[in-house]
């Protein structure tokens, strides 16, 4: 392989990872019983709602949980800056 | 000693059969995607799916002891020993890269899914039992495959035109697997209640799921849209003559 196919090799998978690449950070929060609030539980990164809704169900798994939600980090409002 | 009544019917042994083998080939190759997906989020998917596949198919091949056809050979009833494989054609090699993990997800699976949404009034209560825990479960495999074709689609490129080339790859066989109209294993299925739908009317609500995320995204394929049904259908000729019946396959 000649060095310019490398060049255009190493630059057509960065091109598809750059295409790829997730950019929405997703909050999940989730509770395990009624009288318990939802509390933040982690984050998945997807820039597709549906696959984050996916990625929150198959990742955080651990518990059967009774309720799950998920919120775009963008439309948190800092109140108080740490 | 227990007696075991065993059920003669070719015609589910059949199918059992053929949906336990894909189930069984689709659970390995998404098995090899486990850590190897574009994201983390994505492997982490990939390795749920994997197991529900693979726990779909150790629900099926238990049936298949239920019947007579399988005393011919018993070692064809065990994942472990079986030699016959009726899963898809297109499962038999590795996949060339993670367009096609999406395009099996997307096509196969729902197709699958398809078939146990018909089942789940069953008149063989085994199959009615798992197939709405089946649907149940697959109903996320559904999300995660429709939003991974709307991504690699909208990414344009060669991503795009890898996504496309492995849709195309499993395009007629997918359609296939429901078998002609006139195919008589499906066909006694529905005159015995254990499907709710001929082979025809399986397509036809196979494709009322997947067209509408296909044409949103202007991925071409030979199905056109009746204005006056409301319908979308086949318009090019299946690949009948290369159809093997028995193992639900293209050869």
């Amino acid at each position: 392989m000649s060095t310019s196919e490398q060049t255009s090799d190493v630059q057509g998978t960065r091109s598809r990872r750059e295409a790829l690449n997730e950019n929405r950070v997703w909050h999940v929060y989730a509770r395990r019983k009624y009288d318990e609030p939802l509390h933040e539980i982690g984050n998945v990164m997807a820039d597709d709602v549906e696959l984050a809704k996916v990625y929150a169900r198959s990742i955080y798994d651990e518990f059967s949980w009774i309720e799950m939600v998920i919120i775009p980090r963008e439309t948190i409002v800092t109140v108080i800056e740490s | 000693m227990a007696t075991t009544t065993r059920t003669d019917n070719a015609a589910l042994f059949a199918i059992l059969s053929s949906l336990a083998d894909n189930k069984q080939a689709v659970g390995r190759r998404y098995a090899y995607w486990c850590n190897g997906a574009p994201a983390l989020e994505a492997a982490v998917a990939a390795a749920a799916m994997t197991q529900d596949e693979l726990g779909h198919a150790r629900t099926l091949y238990p049936l298949l002891d239920n019947f007579t056809q399988a005393e011919a050979d018993p070692t064809q009833i065990e994942p472990e020993t079986r030699t016959l494989n009726y899963a898809l054609t297109y499962l038999d090699n590795d996949f060339s890269g993670w367009s096609d993990f999406v395009a099996t997800n997307f096509l196969l699976d729902t197709a699958l899914t398809t078939f146990f949404e018909a089942a789940q009034e069953s008149s063989y209560e085994p199959l009615r039992q798992r197939a709405r825990k089946i649907v149940h479960e697959e109903r996320i495999h559904q999300m995660h495959g429709e939003g991974w074709v709307r991504r690699l689609a909208n990414a344009g490129g060669a991503v795009r035109a890898a996504l496309v080339a492995s849709l195309q790859r499993l395009w007629d066989e997918t359609l296939c697997w429901f078998g002609p109209n006139d195919d008589q294993t499906m066909q006694q299925l529905y005159q015995e209640g254990i499907l709710d739908a001929t082979p025809d009317e399986l397509r036809s609500r196979y494709l009322q799921k997947i067209m509408p995320i296909l044409n949103s995204l202007d991925i071409d394929v030979p199905v056109s849209f009746d204005a006056a049904t409301k319908q979308w259908h086949v318009n090019a000729p299946l690949p009948w003559s290369s159809w093997e019946a028995v193992g639900r396959r293209l050869e």
